[in-house]
């Protein structure tokens, strides 16, 4: 296990007059080199999860384990070392991420930071940039002067110049368009399959994770109410509902479709090819 | 040129330029939107979408060129006027509300149009109803879900009365059943007839709904027409780095197998040509058809 969650709670303290449950004995075991789609309806926890990743929040109660560290509640407050070299963190608002002067000074910052030479911190700046598809003429400019989708895309760059083992990105896609959404997902699926990274994606949008992700988690209430597949989560109504989900639109369309020729909804990959030659093939065995 | 009846249109912009420096985010830009339409602006991170949107209550300041809103031409001493006419939906509902209630945040924008208080309880009332929010008038918005305080929002913008509505991304940061529920208030408005609604969406599903759709690249408008037509054009959604919408990506994909039911954007009408086409394929069969 790259990531296991034993027992983990977390109340916020410093939100009024009653702490606030973040985290409610949070189980949870996720393997190295996948893809993990997280998902969950606003103040489910998600973020407040992610946050433990790094140990920039510390469990009141229960055991995070990450890579070889532990990290205990009750813990002195002390971050091991080299924990957030190799865990990167992308927030959800990248105007709170980033604070340099220009996008190029905050993308190396990370690298130089760690100790990286000013040759490979650069070079290391330069794959970054070219790997989420931020241009480099923009590299000069200050991140505050770019769109938002750009803006996200430094974000995403600024902490993979560092390299990390494990990167964990906060709804990473928002303000992104569609098909810069479809390639940030199929460059960091390439990550988990090429260098054996480990990838975790909070997320909204169960569509645009459907074919990349390995594993999805769903937690409601700081706790998780399902882990699985793509093909088993689609089909379990209650708890997409429960995370604030619609079925994908293929889903969603074969269900009518199955419910019109009185049959029962197929599983099927939630793509249109998938569902295109489901319902050919079923209106040639019904002639 | 010349002749159009300038108060027909809500926004109106002639030969618009925005830039810093030498660089230009928005070049030449020329649009007419008439009253009651629906459009969707679209175009690849960075195309000038929000930019394009700013300069129409002077939130930005164009460079060179001319902006009228419902008649009245953009200039240091209309832009209090023109705000009225204008309302805006950002995407992130948060950095909108500044009341300790969702009634106190759409009292806000009232008390400072100098509104009777019989007019402000009545409007906000009016509103609330309209946007399905009177049993969340109590709360504090950090208690709502994303989909409530986007509604709220609106309520608090429509609350004051504008005729042209401005969303930018306003749907990107809830998730999936909140922004249905944003989909379906702008239909209402839509149907209303009272509204001007200008979108900025990277959502094709939206865009199949609207009138009409204005691609942007690069600072200038490339396409700009009905949106059943733009959206089956693979070049122009590369451009813009869209996928096509999942219907029509179902239609091409049956079309492949031999069943035919035209190339559709929207959800619910290939739903309805599937059922009539396996409806019609079995009263063939059994001969039971005429």
């Amino acid at each position: 296990m790259v990531i296991s969650f034993e027992e983990v709670s977390y109340r916020y303290r410093d939100r009024g007059m009653t702490p606030i449950l973040g985290l409610d004995g949070l189980n949870l075991e996720l393997e190295e080199g996948r893809m993990i789609a997280v998902l969950g309806a606003p103040g489910s926890g998600k973020s407040t999860m992610l946050q433990h990743m790094n140990g920039l929040m510390r469990a009141d109660e229960g055991l995070v384990r990450i890579l070889d560290f532990n990290l205990e509640s009750g813990d002195s407050r002390k971050i091991p070392p080299k924990l957030r070299q190799r865990v990167g963190l992308v927030f959800q608002y990248p105007e709170q991420q980033l604070f340099e002067d220009t996008v190029e000074k905050d993308l190396l910052f990370g690298p130089l930071n760690f100790g990286w030479s000013e040759a490979e911190a650069a070079e290391a700046v330069r794959r970054a940039a070219f790997f989420v598809g931020l241009d480099e003429a923009l590299l000069a400019q200050s991140p505050f002067k770019l769109s938002s989708g750009q803006m996200r895309k430094a974000a995403v760059a600024a902490v993979l110049a560092a390299d990390p083992d494990i990167l964990a990105l906060d709804e990473p896609t928002a303000s992104l368009d569609p098909a810069s959404r479809e390639d940030l997902m199929q460059r960091l699926h390439g990550l988990t399959k090429a260098e054996g990274k480990t990838v975790i994606v909070v997320t909204h949008r169960l569509e645009e994770l459907v074919s990349y992700a390995d594993d999805f988690v769903v937690i409601k209430g700081g706790r998780v109410i399902f882990q699985g597949t793509a093909r088993e989560l689609v089909h379990k109504q209650e708890v997409l509902e429960e995370a604030g989900l619609m079925a994908p639109s293929s889903v969603r369309i074969a269900g009518t479709l199955a419910a019109q020729l009185g049959i029962e909804t197929p599983e099927m990959l939630p793509d249109a090819a998938a569902l295109a030659a489901w319902y050919a093939g079923l209106l040639e065995s019904q002639s | 040129m010349g002749t159009i009846d300038k108060s027909k249109h809500a926004v109106l912009l002639e030969h618009v330029y925005y830039g810093q420096g030498c660089t230009n985010v928005l070049k030449d830009v020329s649009l007419a939107i008439p009253h009651g339409q629906w459009v969707c602006i679209a175009g690849r991170n960075g195309a000038g979408k929000s930019t394009l949107i700013r300069l129409l209550n002077g939130l930005l300041l164009m460079s060179r060129g001319r902006i009228l809103i419902d008649g009245l031409e953009q200039s240091g001493r209309t832009l209090g006027d023109i705000r009225r006419h204008i309302g805006m939906v950002f995407a992130n509902p948060d950095d909108q509300f500044v009341g300790l209630t969702v009634e106190d945040d759409i009292a806000f924008g009232l008390e400072n149009l100098c509104l009777s208080r019989e007019e402000m309880q009545h409007r906000i009332q009016t509103y609330a109803e309209r946007l399905d929010i009177v049993h969340l008038l109590n709360r504090h918005p950090a208690t709502l879900s994303g989909g409530q305080k986007q509604r709220s929002a609106i309520a608090a913008v429509l609350a004051m009365e504008p005729s042209i509505l401005v969303l930018d991304e306003a749907a990107s940061m809830l998730d999936e059943k909140a922004k249905n529920e944003l989909l379906d208030s702008m239909r209402a408005m839509h149907a209303d007839g009272r509204y001007t609604l200008i979108s900025i969406t990277h959502d094709v599903e939206e865009m199949a709904e609207a009138d009409r759709l204005i691609v942007l690249d690069g600072g200038m408008v490339t396409a700009d027409g009905s949106p059943r037509e733009l959206l089956l054009r693979e070049d122009l959604l590369q451009r813009c780095r869209l996928k096509a919408p999942f219907a029509l990506q179902l239609c091409r994909e049956l079309k492949e197998r031999g069943i035919d039911i035209g190339e559709l954007v929207r959800e619910k009408e290939v739903q309805e040509a599937l059922w009539l086409y396996h409806s019609k394929r079995y009263l063939t069969a059994t001969g039971t058809g005429g």
